[in-house]
């Protein structure tokens, strides 16, 4: 059995979150939070240690929100909706803390995602066995 | 690393995910949806997305038979155009579902008793108040008999047929519902609706007829007889007809007996009226003190969606075209209701060309226009006020609580079983008693902790329990082409009595006192009684063709401000009131009576007249008081001299309105001392009897009784008035004359239905008498929608109301006809109006949006397709 950190390469902490904020746009479009949890754990994929694994979800989920808040504030009146929010906890103008937290709670999403996806992925490759180095192809003679 | 090491890992890596799923899932306070509502799809910032509606759009309806055509205009006024009533309809229960579906499962929770299932058990009392005046049962029973009567009574089928279609479209909105056209209440509240049935339309018809005419002024007048202990004093103070007061009626017009044997609604009738009723003496201790003040604590404290029933009220007044500018008939009409957001008013025109073109307010979740107009006829409405309902006391068997005595024999209560469940999946048990008479309103009483031991027994005898007919007669007008219609179908409204004016393209104008209006045995409705058996109570009713009812007067105009109906020395019939003090209706027939060429500008003035007519008659009493005692005070001069200069308009940029409003109340403290010294509220002091008592300077009322030895005049009194309101003024406004001009005070503000925003915040012109009326500091009460039809050559209908067609709150339809209804043009001294389109085909409406490049009529197209 191949073992997932040597199906999925370590591509860096920077690329690991840039992919999670792309699959995590794209899974919000499901308009289901949860989803966020499996961004996370798909950038685990990419990374090999429980931190990165974690601050990779971490910033990619949080910048998901953050892109998809800000293109809803552009066309779609976020912005108003978030002071709408804060003001029923009678604060006004603070509409951005709106955006803040719910970019943390998304960040948190993700974060745990990644952190459970790396966990997971190790145990799972415990059981995989020890990595085997890639057979090379004989060389041939031309 | 070994396994378990992997696994214990693995397991504390689930903690944070756990962690995160429950504080986001976890509700808050009202934010029962939990904090995951934040997240960016999927949650409230969805509904922005549907604030931008595609300029077309192309929406499969099942069931169609056709194309139905949906132009929403620059409003967000829907004009729906189809080929058949079931078409049209379906149509507009979409568009209705999807502009306030909210509102719609808000109201309908709250009225059947369910709204604990939407925002918790905190609302149980609530519920238990709305179970125990039984409207759903009323409600079903009142569908039941139009399923009944629909294969015997075309309009009864035409009614069914169109809620049916109606409430097809609502649930096809429901299942259509995305997360953007998921309106954001739901989201907070973590509430799915259920799909809408077709008594839910009755439901909320009773509702209307709760709210408009339930009124429990019998029990006020027994706890005041009670607390005056001096009937002579009582049936001063609580006269049945107000003084000075124009009665609606000037001439009574009959129809004929013989085309309209029946009250309204197909109920007997006595043609004949019954002799007076000998003097009934109503024993003052049936109920116990203790019992009665829980009772109407327990009526006060219920939610008044339509209103405070002292603050419902509403303007109307027709002009003939021999009064008006342009020969031709206009009619005006304003309903003052509660006034909320989102309005009570959604806005739509319907067409089947050649069949229907109906255009007005209709109320969310109900399929018809309740006020507006068709192509020939106009009517507006406005509430009638007058006691129909009673409140009987069972005798209960000593032996057995469970019976009452009925007709010569222990008769068993009937209990129903009404299982309130909440949002948290409690059910709370609660029964509700019902006698002959109808529901036992004491029922809820151990909610408020009192009285839990005895046996409820007070029963609710009001002429909206069980079957009425509302919804048949709205249909019907809803059809209406002449005078001839309008009173056909008036012949079936036994629901609230309302004033129903009217105008037509022939020139006509007429108005009905339409409603059930009961002929009363063996009691005079003004009391609760014991009524042992069938020989005491509402015995028979008022027929229908003679009604109080006036049809082209010699006056030329008709005008209704919910006072007296008609002067009872010219009517057979008693009604028993008492209604509004009668300043609005005072004021039209001034207005109207000296312009005899009325344009549709004047109608407008008229709407947002705040000339005081009270202020105008009392003022001048408390001005000479002040001369006459000669007193050497010059902040009391200050103000008097303010209220010199004032013209008894209530502007917001005066301070002589705030000064007036505050001296009218300390005048009734000063003078209706045998109220308040009995512990009775003031609200029962009553204007036009303060005047009476001015201009015929009584003795007896002006002197202060709580003063031993000491006679008080009439002057002394309007001094003291005087110095109180300036100490009160004083007191709550501070020494600072600059921060009293009225509009700092006087603010309308429209409360979300949920609380959750609100519209206005603002200065409101107007006051309690006048015509653009505004009761309270915090005005929340008012015009909730304004209309002005106008029959000439271009026939124009102008209307506006507090709110905006959306109950989308980032909507710009969610208050822009409140802006319309609120901003005051000095120079035409009216407020804004929008002008309806009456397009009577779609392509003709396109038409003209396209000819016309200033003015964007359309904003989108809706297609709905089979």
């Amino acid at each position: 059995m191949t073992r997932i950190d040597d199906t999925f390469p370590d591509v860096g902490f920077i690329p690991t979150v840039i992919i999670v904020t792309i699959v995590g746009i794209a899974l919000q479009l499901s308009g289901a939070w949860i989803t966020m949890l499996l961004a996370g754990m798909f950038g685990a994929l990419f990374t090999r240690s429980y931190l990165k694994s974690f601050l990779a979800g971490f910033f990619g989920a949080a910048a998901a929100w953050g892109l998809l808040y800000l293109y809803l504030s552009l066309t779609a009146q976020a912005s108003a909706i978030a002071e709408f929010f804060i003001g029923l906890l009678g604060l006004t103008g603070m509409g951005w803390l709106v955006f803040v937290i719910a970019m943390l709670f998304g960040g948190l999403l993700g974060g745990f995602g990644g952190g459970l996806g790396r966990s997971l992925y190790e145990l799972v490759d415990q059981f995989a066995g020890t990595s085997t180095p890639t057979e090379m192809p004989e060389p041939t003679d031309e | 690393m070994n396994v378990k090491k992997q696994i214990t890992k693995l397991g504390l890596s689930l903690i944070g995910p756990i962690a995160i799923i429950v504080i986001l899932t976890m509700p808050i306070g009202p934010l029962a949806g939990g904090l995951g509502i934040l997240q960016p799809i999927g949650g409230i910032f969805d509904v922005g997305l549907d604030v931008n509606e595609r300029t077309e759009q192309t929406v499969i309806l099942p069931g169609l038979d056709a194309d139905v055509e949906v132009i929403v205009d620059q409003w967000g006024i829907p004009h729906i155009y189809g080929e058949t009533k079931e078409d049209v309809f379906k149509a507009f229960g979409y568009m209705q579902a999807k502009d306030r579906l909210f509102q719609m499962v808000m109201q309908n929770y709250l009225a059947a008793g369910r709204i604990s299932e939407v925002v918790g058990a905190y609302a149980a009392s609530s519920d238990k108040f709305q179970r125990a005046i039984g409207l759903v049962k009323s409600a079903e029973e009142s569908y039941q008999w139009c399923l009944d009567n629909a294969d015997t009574n075309e309009d009864v089928a035409y009614t069914l047929d169109v809620l049916d279609a109606h409430v097809e479209g609502i649930n096809a909105f429901i299942d259509s519902m995305t997360s953007a056209t998921t309106p954001i209440e739901f989201k907070i509240l973590a509430f799915t609706p259920e799909h809408w049935k077709p008594v839910d339309a009755f439901i909320w018809a009773k509702m209307m007829t709760w709210g408009l005419s339930g009124s429990y002024i019998d029990l006020y007048r027994q706890f005041i007889r009670t607390s005056l202990n001096n009937d002579t004093m009582f049936d001063e103070l609580i006269p049945d007809t107000m003084p000075y007061t124009v009665p609606i009626v000037p001439e009574q017009y009959d129809l004929d007996i013989n085309l309209y044997p029946n009250a309204p609604g197909g109920l007997p009738a006595s043609a004949t009226p019954p002799s007076a009723l000998a003097e009934v003496i109503s024993p003052d201790d049936l109920i116990s003190g203790e019992k009665l003040e829980s009772l109407i604590n327990a009526m006060s404290d219920s939610i008044k969606y339509f209103g405070e029933m002292e603050f419902i009220g509403s303007n109307s007044w027709a002009v003939n075209g021999s009064r008006t500018s342009t020969g031709r008939a206009m009619l005006a009409n304003d309903p003052h209701l509660g006034l909320q957001a989102p309005s009570l008013w959604y806005e739509v025109h319907l067409i089947i060309p050649g069949e229907l073109n109906i255009q007005g307010g209709s109320l969310p979740g109900t399929p018809g226009i309740l006020i507006g107009h068709t192509e020939q006829m106009a009517w507006g409405m406005t509430n009638v006020g007058l006691d129909v309902m009673d409140f009987f006391v069972e005798r209960v068997n000593p032996a057995n609580s469970s019976e009452y005595w009925y007709n010569n024999e222990w008769r068993a209560f009937e209990i129903r079983d009404e299982p309130i469940l909440t949002k948290e999946g409690q059910i709370i048990e609660f029964n509700v008693t019902w006698s002959v008479h109808g529901p036992c309103i004491d029922s809820v009483l151990n909610v408020y902790g009192i009285d839990s031991e005895s046996a409820p027994n007070i029963a609710m005898n009001w002429t909206g329990n069980g079957v009425t007919h509302e919804l048949i007669a709205l249909s019907m007008l809803n059809r209406a082409e002449n005078m001839q219609d309008y009173f056909d179908a008036l012949y079936m409204w036994d629901g609230p009595p309302h004033n129903f004016i009217y105008a037509d393209d022939a020139g006509n104008i007429a108005i009905t006192v339409a409603g059930r209006f009961p002929i009363r045995a063996g009691y005079t409705g003004e009391f609760p009684i014991e009524a042992l058996n069938d020989s005491v109570g509402m015995v028979s009713n008022v027929p229908y063709a003679y009604n109080p009812r006036s049809v082209n007067p010699s006056q030329g105009f008709l005008q209704s401000a919910n006072q007296l109906s008609i002067d009872p020395a010219s009517y057979d019939y008693d009604l028993l009131g008492p209604q509004a003090p009668g300043y609005r209706g005072r004021r039209i027939h001034q207005l109207l009576n000296v312009n005899d060429d009325v344009t549709v500008q004047d109608m407008k003035q008229y709407q947002a007249d705040v000339f005081d007519i009270a202020a105008d008659r009392i003022i001048p009493f408390v001005l000479d008081a002040w001369e006459a005692i000669d007193e050497d005070n010059s902040s009391v001069q200050e103000i008097v001299t303010i209220l010199e200069e004032w013209n008894n308009e209530m502007e917001t940029d005066l301070i002589a309105p705030t000064i007036w409003t505050y001296l009218l109340d300390t005048i009734k403290y000063e003078t209706f001392d045998e109220l308040w010294s009995a512990g009775i509220s003031l609200r029962y002091a009553f204007t036009p009897l303060l005047e009476e008592w001015l201009r015929n300077e009584n003795t007896y009322y002006f002197d202060n009784h709580e003063t031993d030895g000491v006679v008080e005049e009439m002057d002394e009194i309007l001094v003291l008035a005087l110095h109180r309101a300036l100490d009160e003024m004083t007191s709550d406004l501070g020494t600072n004359m600059s921060t009293w001009e009225y509009g700092n005070h006087h603010i309308v503000y429209i409360d979300h239905l949920a609380s959750l925003t609100f519209i206005g915040g603002e200065g409101h012109r107007g006051g309690s008498h006048t015509l653009n009326v505004g009761p309270g500091w915090t005005v929340s009460h008012g015009p909730s929608r304004r209309m002005i039809a106008n029959f000439d050559d271009t026939t124009t209908f102008f209307a506006t109301y507090p709110g905006g067609q959306s109950q989308n709150m980032f909507s710009p339809h969610w208050d822009d006809l409140f802006n319309l209804w609120y901003t005051y043009d000095e120079v035409q001294e009216t407020y804004g109006y929008y002008q309806e389109y009456t397009y009577t085909t779609a392509a003709a409406f396109v038409a003209a949006d396209e000819a016309d490049a200033e003015i964007q009529m359309i904003e989108c197209i809706i297609t709905f397709i089979p």
